[in-house]
């Protein structure tokens, strides 16, 4: 097989933006498994939306002559020609100056660069793999389109956060066959950001258990002095979450924030949480699965500044409790594992992830919107009623 | 039974307790069922030479009083934190308020500390931290910690009352080899468990790596950074713990040479130590600095020496043969990481010592379950042999350092010990 060609589709290419941290481990290689890998592929094409300030895009192309930067998305495809001339696509829709939506979403282009691409596809008479960055779109009908889409032409499509793709510690999995009782994820951030990566980090443990992924059939988003009255509670049964799983996700964090001077880790008090929460807005996102599985996914920006999970198995009184490690240095490399999930999907023709798990993840990060957008309502999510059976190999990051 | 005193100290657990834990009733019902299985706490006497903010005897102290997450529950092991003795008091101390917060009382002599305020030792364990304050520094650059000036009067405590109990050591047991070999042996005739060291052998692994026990090493390099004599201690600490498993067990050191600025970099030239090593080691490095915007080939790219304006190599001979190489490249990355060539596999072996950030510095979490384990079972859970090892290879490097640089015969380094087959870093 001839060495494989690809295009990147970025919104934007500043430091330290999503594109800068994938693109550039395409032309810079990554350390990986014991040395330092250059993918075995060509970036040879990039079309870049905003070139806002700070723009890479330019200096990368000086230093990769290799890599020429296109003004249409068609032509970064085709490569100035007339067909698709590149063997997979990396599109990411993230950063940048793009509006907001009444209810918060920022409205990033990625259906509407996924479409453009996928009109290359059919234009050509042939297909490439492609992968998109974070949820599929903020709007739940075109992210059930392009997924239908890529189903219909036959494509390898891979999306989502790189959460999923990380180190865990401890390095574990849910059993197979086990069946989950109920979760929590906790995670810092705000609504459409930080919800998507920690809820895909859930999704990734969930679609594991017995029965592999049914769905989801309700979201009740809970915001500010919801999220305290709810955490109170102690138990779903109660109105809130399990409070041991809520404090095994508090051991496992890394940066759990301290109130007292002089102490540097000593768990808070409940009383003492909002205290903590200081700079963006409590929420929590309260779903059940179609099987009966209880979920709660927290932003607690304050409190924590790390990723973390716990789940309650049936018939086994320890918990399972993880952190997903998302390192805080550069060159950051809690991207190299979802490039290199990129890499085997265009090297193999195979999704390396399944998409089914970024449609349901973008249609909870929607409906979570929707729930606090009507006033915290609890609505039912016939749609989110997705089947879907993991993938046999996980792809996180262990060796 | 329940004592005064634990109810005097409820008012700080209260604080303490966690997320759920919120009323007095709920407290007491916690310190009732822990009595309950009929054993008693087990009482720590800590000897420090400092205790201030982000101190080691502060953030490893503190976890006896508050307790520590540890495989995704708080731990509150059953030891009670009876006594402290404290070297140095400047304005920042928090030695009298943790005191008066959690009851137990900070006494002006070690002996005094052992001994409760009574007559005879009335504690079931030390703790020792030796790390942080103000102490002169020596021509090698080593400061002169007081770990072994501790140790001799908690030994001698031992002796005039007939009994001894385990000791912990928190980094080199020593600044000179022979301190550190006259403490091993000590604790050896007294017959009291020692455990001393450093928080890499058990924090976190990038990635989960143990080599196979009785594993054939054909050479190993580990990458570290910071001062020394602090922080190259820890990085062979780490090295030692990997490279103890070893077919045969560890042979002791037959010689040591430290080089430093070009001759590092001429030393690899001329295959001292070995490139794809360094490119396996740094591959697992989550910091780089200098053109870090991007990931770097920091092995292969040539940028290292620009980088690094002061490296420094630790060469280390085993009496078995194994050639160990210890860089210190302070400027290019910003953590320790390790590589191995073993005999019979093409794949190298490499990973990165997990250092979690401030203020949680979570590694020392890691470190005090260790401690609490040996307090627990009377038994250490890995040999006192290997910080000796690692105590005494720094200190003759840091003679070669000032010797010329010159390589060194090491017959003094004669230390054999056998590592725990088991794994003991945090993977749980």
């Amino acid at each position: 097989m001839a060495r494989p060609r690809i295009t990147a589709v970025v919104t934007e290419y500043r430091t330290n933006a999503h594109a800068q941290h994938i693109i550039d481990r395409f032309l810079w290689g990554y350390g990986w498994q014991g040395r330092h890998h250059h993918p075995p592929m060509d970036l040879v094409a990039i079309y870049v939306d905003q070139f806002g300030e700070g723009d890479l895009a330019r200096d990368r192309a000086r230093r990769f002559p290799s890599m020429k930067i296109y003004p249409t998305i068609a032509e970064a495809l085709t490569l100035g020609g007339e067909k698709l001339a590149v063997d997979g696509v990396v599109l990411i829709g993230e950063h940048g100056r793009y509006p907001q939506n009444r209810k918060g979403q920022t409205l990033w282009p990625r259906y509407e660069f996924f479409m453009e691409i996928v009109d290359v596809f059919r234009n050509s008479g042939r297909t490439a793999p492609v992968f998109s960055d974070k949820h599929l779109s903020w709007n739940w009908e075109w992210a059930t389109e392009m997924v239908r889409t890529s189903k219909a032409m036959d494509f390898p499509f891979i999306a989502g956060s790189s959460v999923p793709h990380n180190r865990r510690m401890p390095p574990v999995e849910i059993p197979q066959d086990a069946e989950v009782e109920e979760i929590v994820g906790l995670a810092p951030g705000g609504v459409d950001g930080y919800d998507i990566h920690c809820l895909e980090g859930m999704q990734c443990m969930m679609e594991r258990r017995k029965g592999g992924e049914t769905g989801v059939v309700s979201m009740h988003a809970l915001r500010d002095a919801s999220v305290y009255e709810a955490m109170a509670k102690g138990s779903w049964e109660a109105g809130g979450w399990d409070a041991r799983l809520f404090e095994a996700c508090l051991c496992r964090s890394h940066y759990l924030s301290q109130l007292r001077a002089g102490f540097n880790h000593v768990m808070p008090t409940i009383d003492e949480i909002p205290s903590l929460i200081t700079t963006e807005r409590p929420v929590a996102y309260r779903y059940e699965y179609s099987d009966g599985t209880k979920a709660t996914m927290l932003l607690l920006e304050g409190l924590i500044h790390d990723f973390t999970f716990a789940a309650r198995l049936k018939g086994n009184s320890e918990l399972l409790s993880l952190r997903f490690h998302i390192d805080s240095h550069n060159p950051r490399n809690f991207f190299s594992p979802q490039v290199n999930a990129i890499e085997q999907m265009i090297l193999t023709g195979k999704p390396t992830c399944p998409i089914d798990r970024t449609l349901l993840t973008t249609g909870l990060t929607a409906a979570g919107v929707e729930s606090l957008w009507l006033g915290q309502k609890r609505i039912e999510t016939p749609h989110l009623a997705i089947h879907y059976e993991p993938t046999e190999s996980s792809t996180f990051w262990r060796s | 039974m329940i004592t005064r005193r634990d109810l005097l100290k409820t008012s700080s657990i209260a604080a303490l307790a966690g997320p759920f834990v919120r009323h007095a009733s709920e407290i007491d019902a916690a310190l009732f069922a822990r009595s309950d299985d009929g054993r008693p706490k087990k009482r720590v006497a800590i000897v420090a030479t400092i205790w201030n903010y982000l101190s080691h005897a502060q953030h490893m102290g503190d976890r006896f009083l508050v307790g520590y997450p540890y495989a995704g529950t708080w731990q509150r092991p059953d030891i009670e934190v009876v006594s402290l003795y404290i070297d140095q008091k400047p304005g920042d101390d928090q030695s009298a308020a943790r005191a008066a917060e959690f009851g137990f009382k900070v006494y002006p002599t070690i002996a005094e500390t052992l001994r409760n305020g009574g007559s005879r030792l009335a504690v079931d364990a030390v703790v020792v931290i030796g790390e942080h304050g103000n102490y002169p520094r020596n021509h090698k650059g080593q400061k002169l910690y007081p770990r072994y000036e501790f140790f001799q009067q908690i030994v001698d405590v031992f002796e005039m009352d007939g009994r001894a109990v385990p000791v912990f050591n928190d980094k080199h047991l020593s600044w000179s080899w022979r301190q550190a070999k006259e403490m091993v042996e000590t604790a050896r005739r007294l017959k009291f468990p020692f455990l001393a060291g450093s928080s890499l052998p058990v924090t976190w692994r990038f990635q989960s790596l143990e080599l196979p026990f009785g594993c054939e090493i054909e050479e190993a390099l580990m990458i570290g950074v910071g001062s020394s004599d602090a922080m190259d201690y820890h990085a062979l600490e780490a090295m030692q713990c990997m490279v103890e498993r070893r077919k045969g067990g560890e042979t002791g050191i037959r010689s040591v040479q430290m080089v430093e600025g070009d001759a590092v970099w001429t030393a690899g030239v001329n295959g001292r130590w070995s490139q794809d090593l360094l490119e396996a080691a740094l591959s697992r490095s989550d910091t780089q600095y200098g053109d870090s915007q991007h990931p770097q080939d920091l092995a292969n790219n040539g940028d290292l020496r620009k980088l690094v304006k002061h490296p420094a190599a630790y060469f280390i001979e085993r009496n078995d043969g194994l050639q160990t190489t210890l860089l210190m490249l302070n400027g290019a990355v910003g953590d320790y990481t390790f590589a191995a060539r073993l005999r019979g596999t093409d794949e190298l072996q490499s990973t990165q010592f997990f250092l979690p950030e401030r203020p949680n510095v979570a590694y020392s979490a890691c470190l005090v379950h260790k401690i609490v384990e040996m307090i627990r079972t009377g038994k250490a859970p890995y040999p006192v042999e290997r910080t000796q090892l690692a105590s005494a290879v720094l200190d003759r490097c840091l003679d070669s350092k000032v010797s010329g640089h010159t390589r060194m015969a090491t017959p003094e380094l004669d230390i054999r010990y056998t590592a725990p087959r088991e794994s003991h870093y945090c993977n749980v």
